[in-house]
């Protein structure tokens, strides 16, 4: 007894001391939703920002995980106006309405973050009426990976428009001798994010929402229906989708890794992922997004997240000085597998050499800055209903057979409820 | 005897502060702040009158979540009764090598709840899962609704199975043997034995493990979490998901404290219809 | 005789469902990325290999979790331990007023849930200051009625002549608890704090809720984090997973018996 008590007390001492001196002075907290190999390579940015130029201005620079870039908005928008509001945080562009809206926010511009050396973009990606909300750090784009094994043997390219992926679809699918498909020809259910591309691209530039899709402004108005944009797409994939070789799934990793798809479209930060799960099993190469259609010329947005700022301390603006430096930029990239978002690196030797010794990673660099800067990501209230609203209808014309003018109808309205809903709130105000 | 209040008092004390400060307390607080509009950042704005309950009940996503927790519980509850049932009937009397199936039922009470969770994630992960290998099936398990609820409602059978499994063998264990070895003196078969002389006698037991279970299919929730995070089209989202959902990640504090109420009042009086009923048990028995 | 062996084929049916899952576990834990991912899944991993394991071990944060889960379980079944044995103390040794009406308090906070009061709790906890601390993820649960009750009825069935005796002795009433009650009732004394350990050790939504840094996650919410899967290391992911339950697994074949003796005594009572 006597033994378990000294043990407890010694624990207990532990606990107390450990739960204490939580809050510090000159440390700049930073919340993201980085796991893995993300993460350690995060932690070795900061160790090389607190081992420089932060030691020189005795600051440390702390990163605290917050689950996904959902919940570290959620956290932040909680522990608004408390001292509980980190330094920076780490949010993508679900986050972008309510910080554009919010006075606790420093944005880029307020914080006088130089913009010329950015990507345009990435500028662009997280511009708004208040300016450059945040810093653009974790570039990405949706790219194609497709299965070049499979491609090679039915000597198929990769497709430029979705019409040719529906002509292609039957020789890159496989079925068995009792008509099973043993192999789609592309696994994954457009939402959101591929909408981005599909709808955006589209006449060389088109929104979802008005005011830019909601960057300039409250958006008020869906743009979707009235421009025919969803219409058109749907058109398009239901005929691939009626090759039989369309695969409507929301892992499409999975699928696509094991060999049960040719295809896949994926965020392009996935390529060292993919290539971990499928080794030697094939050969996996990266294209450009399909376009909808010959007109749909507009490319791809950057996707990703941005550093969003709550202080405007001269430490915050030293670090944010240090992540965007060339070496910074070029290893994050490199590590990581997103698109680097200062230009300078794009021209620098080393990456260049880089780029080349991993032609599949150049795909999505080549396609960004093929794409019109202009196409940019929705800002939308209601973000998650609506991407599953996105998915429920695409099911519904290509499995159930609806009516393609009724989805669309259907999808328009749904959206324009949560814009009025957002205005409703924001106007009260 | 000499009274001692003080001394008692000073032992009570901390199990006392501990109970008013975070049973009590939390539930008036649910209670009162259900009738109030609170703002995200906790600022009282005024009565609310019923509007949170009315306009969480003109909320379709709630009312889904009440649908998704009860079609959890009719396949839930019949599962996990039906396994720990048979599980403890055949394993009811000591024998030989009965002991290793002992100890494998009792495996999942060495799995934690997010162990157990990750696990069933990676069996039933897409159509190349190792569960469509073995049953030879080709099922979206946690991409189509109707498969991910039926995965969830396992899940919960997995969660619970060890202890129930205890409760329950060892209510059987605890029967008179007397009782059986008459009957089968009388001629009775083992099965006639089994309902008509065991089976009565662990009732009282299985319908404790039955309470429990329904107590515990309507509150889950991090299950939920790690398995589906509510989906596949926000199928799986429980009523508990819900408010982990608006109290949490939403800030709606009103419609968090309403949830609060509602579920507190009804696992309340689910437990206490146990309790009352094992006190009509015991006094009869 | 067909009825023995359906009987038989029945148990071994029921034996594989349950077995499947962290059987599955283990073998996968050996896993490389591609075994995941192969077209045709498989039950046996393609090769042996503890690379997922030292994986798991080197990540930064796994020692971590494992250490604050295990402070904080230990700091809890302690802390519940006591604070329970003093109350049944008061209620079965000590004569004062209020005692019934203050023991049906304790009580009737078992028909509460705590899972519907996860929001007032967390700001409560927050409000003073706890968050991501142990003590934030400890007290709420250090007060529980059914480990009350446990305690309640060891000490009820201890001879209160004893008591009397001892105390005819001049041995105060500290003296009596730490060398005769509590030596007498301790194997229930050890269910409870196994029980606690246990459940806290395992407790999920909780320290979900109220940790955030990485430093102060418990294993059980760190482990849906390490980040494995995202990059494809699922066989790391399961190596954490086997490690943490490899412990309980032990400590179910050394208890098995004594465990289930409590476990039915606990809710019986």
């Amino acid at each position: 007894m006597k033994k378990a008590f000294s043990v407890f007390i010694v624990l207990l001492a532990s606990a107390l001391l450990s739960a204490g001196g939580s809050k510090e002075e000159n440390t700049i907290t930073i919340w993201h939703q980085f796991t893995g190999a993300h993460s350690d390579m995060f932690d070795e940015i900061l160790d090389g920002f607190n081992e420089t130029i932060g030691k020189d201005i005795g600051v440390t620079a702390e990163g605290v995980y917050q689950g996904a870039a959902n919940d570290v908005l959620t956290k932040v928008k909680a522990a608004a106006g408390t001292s509980e509001l980190p330094d920076i945080a780490a949010m993508d562009a679900t986050a972008c309405l309510d910080m554009k809206e919010s006075d606790y926010l420093i944005t880029a511009d307020e914080a006088g973050i130089d913009k010329s050396i950015l990507l345009p973009a990435a500028v662009r990606a997280f511009t708004s009426d208040r300016g450059l909300l945040a810093v653009p750090f974790c570039c990405s784009s949706l790219i194609l990976y497709y299965n070049k094994t499979v491609f090679d043997e039915a000597g198929a390219e990769p497709p430029r428009t979705l019409d040719d992926f529906t002509a292609i679809a039957p020789r890159i699918g496989q079925r068995d001798s009792k008509g099973n498909v043993t192999r789609y020809a592309f696994a994954g259910t457009p939402t959101t994010y591929e909408l981005g591309a599909f709808i955006g691209a589209q006449n060389g530039l088109s929104y979802m929402v008005d005011g830019k899709n909601g960057h300039f402004g409250v958006p008020r108005n869906v743009l979707i229906e009235t421009d025919g944009t969803f219409r058109n797409f749907l058109v398009h994939w239901k005929q691939f989708y009626d090759t039989g070789f369309v695969l409507n799934t929301s892992d499409q990793m999975q699928e696509f890794a094991a060999g049960r798809s040719a295809s896949m479209l994926n965020a392009s930060d996935r390529l060292p992922t993919l290539q971990r799960l499928i080794g030697d099993r094939f050969e996996i190469a990266t294209a450009f997004v399909p376009m909808t259609d010959e007109n749909a010329t507009g490319g791809v947005n950057i996707g990703g997240s941005a550093l969003f700022m709550f202080s405007d301390s001269e430490a915050v603006k030293a670090f944010m000085d240090y992540i965007l430096s060339l070496d910074c930029q070029r290893s994050w990239a490199e590590g990581t597998g997103y698109l680097p978002a200062t230009s300078a690196v794009y021209s620098d030797p080393e990456f260049q050499e880089y780029l080349e010794a991993n032609p599949l990673y150049g795909t999505a660099v080549a396609q960004t800055l093929a794409s019109n800067p202009e196409v940019t990501g929705i800002w939308m209230p209601s973000g998650y209903q609506i991407y599953h609203t996105y998915q429920s209808e695409i099911r519904e014309v290509t499995e159930n057979g609806k009516d393609i003018d009724q989805a669309v109808h259907d999808m328009a309205s749904f959206i324009q409820l949560q814009l009025d809903d957002y205005a409703r709130q924001n106007t009260s105000k | 005897m000499k009274r001692q209040n003080t001394k008692a008092y000073l032992l009570l004390l901390p199990s006392m502060i501990l109970a008013v400060l975070f049973s009590f307390l939390p539930l008036i607080q649910s209670i009162i702040g259900s009738f109030l509009n609170v703002s995200q950042q906790g600022k009282v704005l005024g009565a609310a009158g019923l509007d949170n309950y009315i306009s969480l009940f003109s909320d379709k996503a709630f009312i889904n979540s009440i649908g998704h927790t009860f079609l959890f519980l009719a396949i839930f509850l019949p599962l996990n009764t039906v396994l720990i049932l048979l599980a403890a009937i055949l394993t009811r009397r000591k024998r030989r090598h009965i002991a290793i199936a002992e100890y494998v039922f009792l495996i999942p009470m060495a799995v934690s709840l997010s162990s157990i969770s990750l696990i069933f994630r990676e069996i039933f992960r897409g159509r190349v899962s190792i569960a469509n290998r073995i049953l030879s099936t080709d099922l979206p398990w946690l991409e189509s609704p109707g498969c991910a609820i039926f995965v969830l409602a396992l899940l919960g059978v997995f969660l619970d199975f060890g202890i129930d499994y205890i409760l329950l063998l060892s209510s059987f264990r605890k029967i008179d043997r007397s009782l059986i070895e008459a009957a089968s003196i009388d001629g009775a078969g083992s099965l006639r034995t089994l309902f008509y002389i065991e089976l009565p006698e662990v009732k009282p037991m299985l319908s404790v493990i039955i309470f429990l279970a329904i107590k515990d299919a309507i509150m889950i929730s991090a299950p939920v979490m790690i398995l589906t995070a509510g989906g596949p089209f926000r199928s799986t989202e429980t009523i508990m998901y819900y408010y982990y959902l608006e109290a949490f990640r939403s800030g709606n504090r009103g419609t968090g404290s309403s949830i609060a109420t509602l579920m507190a009042i009804l696992a309340g009086l689910i437990m206490a219809t146990m309790a009352a009923r094992r006190r009509h048990d015991r006094e009869n028995g | 005789m067909i009825g023995r062996t359906a009987e038989r084929f029945l148990l071994i049916f029921l034996l594989a469902i349950i077995a499947f899952p962290i059987a599955y576990a283990l073998m996968a834990s050996f896993f490389s990325p591609m075994d995941f991912t192969d077209s045709y899944a498989h039950f046996l991993p393609s090769s042996f290999s503890l690379d997922n394991y030292r994986m798991a071990l080197g990540n930064r944060y796994y020692p971590q979790f494992i250490a604050n889960s295990v402070i904080t379980s230990v700091i809890q079944a302690f802390l519940r331990s006591a604070v329970s044995i003093a109350a049944a103390f008061a209620f079965t040794h000590l004569e004062f007023s209020g005692s019934k009406p203050m023991l049906i308090v304790l009580l009737v906070t078992m028909f509460i849930p705590p899972d519907a009061l996860l929001y007032p709790n967390y700001s409560t906890i927050a409000g003073m200051g706890l968050l991501d601390t142990y003590w934030g993820i400890i007290l709420p649960s250090v007060f529980s009625a059914s480990s009350l009750l446990m305690i309640l009825g060891a000490f009820r069935s201890c001879d209160k002549n004893i008591y009397e005796a001892a105390r005819i002795d001049g041995s105060g009433d500290g003296r009596y608890v730490m060398q005769i009650l509590l030596p007498m009732t301790r194997s229930i004394i050890a269910a409870v704090f196994l029980q606690t350990f246990i459940t806290a050790f395992n407790s999920y939504l909780w320290p979900l809720l109220v940790t955030s840094r990485m430093g102060m996650r418990t294993v059980q919410v760190g482990i849906t984090m390490l980040g494995f899967a995202e990059s494809g290391e699922f066989g790391a992911q399961f190596a954490a997973i086997m490690m943490i339950t490899l412990p309980f697994l032990i400590i179910l074949v050394i208890a098995r018996r004594k465990m289930m003796q409590a476990l039915s005594d606990s809710i019986i009572n």
